[in-house]
């Protein structure tokens, strides 16, 4: 018998305050939970997903033959061994799965918020988890972990509630986007909007901007895995040559891109792809946690407090053919961490599969957390 | 009888101050550091290039590092350490002198260990064998071991010399693994079998 999971909403009737001051009337948190949380309450581990990513982490959706996006690594047994933790995943805001984003209806209008949805950060992500962490009665976790913009979540997370995890995991993320990265994310940012179905951001009642949404997952995709890897997958092999039209995709890699662009489509949101790419881009781990204001409650960190993560322990993953998160910026990451005494470990994974190897090389990454959290207790 | 690597491994702790910064270049499974953690509270982190011992020494919840050591040490500021330890590893350094004055930027002492190439034994079985023994090379064949830097006590000495380190401190295991603090005959090197030696930046 598989494991079998479900989605939970969490719905939160009070107004959530961004951090750019603006607010939502209220909110809905999409969450899953694997494994059972001890008496003493303290053998959580939070996971953080990446950009298409959501709260589907592991087991299976009733009916479902393809479990969650990360089942690899969570499960009886594995890394995240759901005998041992509390595992948790929720859904980001202003994402598209469950949890409140563009695509949700505003209460005040009947309609979708679409671009009246307020601009989004890393730290209201992490804020919007830590409304679900109350809500589960969680207050101390022994991880929290997340690869490409998890990492991002993961170490703003760690830094503005240092006191409530015992570690986190990073992998192949990144402090900050470099001119390169955010060009990248402009240009499928771009690419969107330039569709005219977008239309503003207003496309609900109408056909969603697919062509433009698909681009930007093909982008995307270039970037997530290494130009070795594309040669060796697909070289200059063509298919379905046969058809008459021009410019008809024939090339092998020109279906691939075409294949994840139109899957992508199907399950993500035009708008939901601008905002939490915006959020990536304007991620400067440093600086915020750096700021002198104070923003909601005493509890935060903001700069002071951090000496409250002495001693807690990091680990720190790149991969060799990573070129979107090259390990330089998870090297940079090793040396703040360290810089505010934190015990952080780093390894260097040696793979062809780019970017996309947090997902794909399990096994070398499941012996490394292993290890990790098993020397934690 | 401690074996040699148990005597260097108490040497070391005994040269380490209680609750000290410590870097362990080539921490291999991270035994050393894991006593040094344990015995002396030391604030340790390790050096290692092999995917395995990486393993091993999270498991130990010991803090570690990937890197190859001969690519530098640039990771780490001047000084943030006040010993950085290349035990029984200087042998597979591809640049020493890079390696070592690394070492004495980013800590204030350098421990190193010598395994001398001049010691009687070798010249034995050089004589009686013609080439380099498997023993001599601790691992591998003469086309696959890591082990690439032979060197001999006389010839370690006037090279710290001329790189203008000071030798703070040091020990010399003789024949049957016994320890000394101070040798200085022109038979050094034929009776030293390994050296350890705590280096600082000079004047």
């Amino acid at each position: 018998m598989e494991n079998i999971v479900e989605t939970s909403i969490l719905h939160i009737d009070r107004p959530f305050r961004l951090e750019s001051g603006e607010m939502l009337p209220g909110l809905d948190i999409a969450y899953e939970a694997y494994g059972k949380l001890n008496e003493a309450r303290d053998n959580a581990i939070l996971i953080e997903h990446a950009l298409s990513g959501n709260s589907h982490a592991a087991f299976y959706h009733k009916g479902e033959t393809k479990p969650g996006w990360w089942d690899v690594m969570i499960g009886p047994g594995k890394a995240f061994d759901t005998d041992k933790y509390f595992v948790i995943c929720s859904n980001v805001i202003s994402g598209c799965n469950g949890t409140t984003g563009p695509s949700s209806v505003n209460p005040a209008t009947g309609m979708p918020y679409a671009l009246t949805f307020p601009p989004v950060t890393m730290r209201d992500m992490v804020e919007v988890q830590r409304l679900l962490l109350g809500h589960l009665g969680i207050e101390r976790l022994k991880s929290i972990v997340g690869g490409s913009m998890g990492g991002m979540q993961t170490m703003q997370f760690f830094c503005d509630y240092p006191s409530i995890f015992d570690s986190f995991i990073c992998i192949a993320s990144t402090m900050r986007h470099s001119a390169q990265q955010i060009a990248f994310n402009e240009v499928g940012r771009r690419a969107i909007m330039a569709d005219p179905r977008w239309n503003g951001g207003n496309y609900y009642n109408e056909v969603p901007p697919e062509g433009g949404l698909s681009v930007a997952r093909m982008i995307g995709h270039i970037t997530y895995i290494s130009e070795k890897m594309m040669q060796e997958k697909f070289g200059r092999l063509r298919k379905g040559k046969d058809s008459k039209a021009v410019f008809r995709p024939s090339f092998e890699v020109e279906h691939y891109l075409d294949y994840q662009g139109i899957s992508f489509v199907r399950r993500f949101d035009a708008n939901s792809y601008l905002y939490i790419t915006s959020a990536i881009d304007n991620f400067d781990l440093v600086s915020s946690i750096s700021g002198t204001t104070r923003f909601r409650g005493d509890n935060r960190a903001r700069g002071k407090g951090l000496d409250t993560l002495r001693k807690k322990k990091g680990l720190v993953i790149s991969f060799t053919s990573d070129w979107l998160y090259p390990s330089q910026q998870a090297q940079d990451i090793v040396r703040f961490f360290s810089g505010l005494n934190v015990r952080v470990s780093y390894t260097e994974i040696e793979t062809d599969h780019g970017h996309d190897a947090f997902l794909t090389d399990y096994v070398q990454v499941s012996v490394m957390v292993k290890s990790f959290l098993d020397s934690l207790s | 009888m401690l074996t040699i690597p148990e005597q260097t491994h108490n040497i070391i702790e005994g040269w380490i101050q209680p609750r000290s910064r410590v870097l362990d270049l080539g921490c291999g499974d991270g035994t050393l550091l894991n006593d040094l953690i344990e015995k002396k509270q030391v604030d340790g982190i390790g050096v290692e290039i092999s995917q395995d011992m990486i393993v091993k020494c999270l498991g130990k919840g010991i803090s570690v590092y990937q890197a190859d050591i001969d690519r530098g040490l640039s990771q780490w500021d001047e000084l943030s350490f006040d010993y950085v330890v290349l035990n029984a590893t200087l042998q597979v350094i591809h640049r020493p002198v890079s390696v070592i004055n690394e070492m004495l930027r980013v800590g204030r002492c350098a421990v190193i260990s010598v395994s001398n190439f001049g010691y009687w034994e070798n010249r034995v079985r050089i004589l009686l064998k013609g080439c380099i023994t498997n023993e001599m090379r601790l691992t591998g064949s003469w086309h696959d071991t890591p082990v690439i830097r032979f060197v001999c006590l006389s010839e370690f000495r006037s090279f710290l010399y001329d790189m203008g380190v000071e030798v703070l401190d040091a020990r010399f295991f003789l024949p049957f693994d016994i320890a000394v603090m101070k040798t200085r005959t022109p038979l050094d090197n034929l009776l030293v079998k390994e050296a350890i030696f705590m280096l600082g930046r000079g004047k």
